[in-house]
């Protein structure tokens, strides 16, 4: 059966419980991917922001909650669990967070993204089960909502699975 | 006390290991900056910079001293900015800033000193043999000695302010009368 | 089945920080009860049995490492798993707490993630002896 492939542009955030979905995100630079599964009832969901806090914009973080990790984060746990999601039972993977040399021309954005994003986590009870984070490279990810399964392609390379590892988070650093 | 912080290192004599002294550590300025940035980026989710020191924020600032003994006798001294307080310790207990008791605002800043004082002194000297006092809630004081290595941070809540200085063992001729000493257990 | 844990350590938020680990981990966690220091922990283990202790080194009173010494002397007591959450990395201390029994050393800093990667190991192997 034919995969319907979701996409999720930056600053955007989508949930699903269709098994035959696909979440799909691009170019993951400095911006940060955070993707949920449930892995019992399948509702899933994926957020792309591009920035840590959304004061430094409060009339774009309304306009766009999802631009932000302080307002988007907040949102896509809302949304999973209005899906029937399950906070306690959700696998997180966080992608992304690259050092590079961004449309602003800021290095930095990549790590503070990241901290970010485990920052709001921890405060709302949820651990990471992996991630893919740091480094100069741009990823693409997709997450299959039927099986859970998530797909990291870094750079030009070949796709591998993101799991984690015996004791590790299956973590890519290149840092 | 840990009976460590009382007496000499009880290593024989002609043994490996030799304490070493900050100021002749290249390793050390480093090491405080490695290990600041790992203790803020692990447990407390924000990331530190080293920064040029202004210390007129160090007089409003919360601080802890801690002690160590073992085989290097000595304290550190550490002062965070009172803007920075509320929301590192939000950030490590998973709170809101106005959810922190005036107990956990301490105690963070107390943990804080525990975590870095044991880590940047492990990282320093792995041989070494290390024992810590209890963190005790302080203020901050100038430590001109020339082998007292210190380091400011910038973190994006505010400041924070690192300082080390080795001492004479407590019992031995050159320690002085004893000031400020842990209280016994 | 729950997991019942003590948590050894003199600092409230760092007992605070690592219940929320425990919390938040996956785990089916029964009790989890909390101890200033070695001779607190002690009393409690008198009292109940737990299923891992997790202990801090350096506490006034009794530290650490004497708890250890004194679970590994317990015939009862020295098959309950510890694992050390410390500041102290030297390598001596590490080698001392092992051969005391420890089953894990968690050397601080340390991100909820790694912690709770250590429980499910040391939990694990537990489960794996007692099969």
């Amino acid at each position: 059966m034919a995969l319907t492939s979701l996409v999720v542009g930056m600053s955007d955030c989508k949930v699903t419980r269709d098994a035959d979905a696909v979440l799909v995100t691009y170019a993951l630079g400095s911006c940060i991917a955070v993707a949920m599964h449930d892995p019992l009832t399948k509702v899933s969901g994926m957020l792309h922001y591009m920035l840590p806090e959304s004061a430094i914009d409060s009339r774009k973080a309304e306009q766009n909650p999802f631009m932000f990790a302080d307002t988007g984060i907040p949102r896509l746990i809302d949304e999973l669990r209005a899906a029937g999601g399950d906070g306690k039972r959700m696998v997180v993977r966080l992608t992304g967070g690259a050092q590079v040399l961004d449309s602003r021309g800021v290095f930095q954005i990549g790590k503070r993204n990241y901290l970010a994003a485990r920052k709001i986590l921890w405060k709302a009870g949820i651990l990471v089960a992996a991630e893919a984070v740091g480094g100069e490279v741009s990823r693409t990810i997709r997450l299959e909502v039927g099986s859970g399964r998530l797909w990291v392609r870094e750079g030009g390379g070949i796709e591998r699975e993101l799991v984690r590892s015996n004791g590790a988070k299956g973590r890519n650093d290149n840092e | 006390m840990p009976p460590e912080l009382d007496q000499p290192s009880s290593q024989p004599a002609g043994t490996l290991y030799q304490p070493g002294r900050l100021d002749q550590e290249p390793a050390a300025p480093d090491t405080v900056r490695c290990v600041m940035a790992d203790v803020m980026e692990a447990m407390f989710f924000t990331e530190a910079e080293p920064t040029a020191c202004e210390h007129a924020w160090l007089g409003g600032a919360r601080c802890a001293r801690i002690r160590f003994g073992g085989s290097h006798f000595g304290e550190m001294l550490l002062g965070v900015s009172a803007e920075a307080a509320d929301p590192i310790g939000a950030s490590f207990l998973g709170l809101d800033p106005m959810e922190l008791t005036e107990a956990q605002r301490s105690q963070v800043i107390q943990e804080l000193a525990n975590i870095l004082c044991g880590a940047i002194l492990s990282k320093l000297w792995p041989e070494s043999k290390l024992a810590l006092s209890s963190p005790k809630l302080s203020r901050w004081e100038e430590w001109p000695d020339v082998e007292a290595l210190h380091h400011c941070f910038a973190i994006p809540e505010g400041l924070i302010g690192v300082s080390i200085r080795l001492t004479a063992a407590l019992d031995s001729p050159a320690a002085g009368p004893p000031s400020d000493r842990p209280l016994a257990a | 089945m729950a997991y019942s844990v003590l948590i050894v350590d003199d600092s409230p938020v760092m007992r605070s920080f690592i219940r929320r680990v425990l919390n938040i981990s996956g785990f089916e966690l029964g009790e989890c009860t909390e101890a200033g220091n070695g001779i607190e922990a002690l009393a409690q283990l008198s009292a109940h049995r737990v299923d891992v202790i997790l202990t801090d080194i350096n506490m006034p009173g009794m530290n650490g490492e004497e708890l250890m010494l004194r679970l590994s002397a317990d015939g009862t007591l020295k098959t309950t798993p510890a694992v050390v959450i410390s500041t102290d990395a030297t390598n001596e201390r590490i080698v001392r707490m092992i051969e005391l029994g420890a089953k894990g050393y968690m050397a601080k800093p340390f991100t909820p993630e790694k912690l709770r990667d250590e429980l499910e190991r040391v939990l694990g192997d537990r489960d794996a002896a007692r099969a």
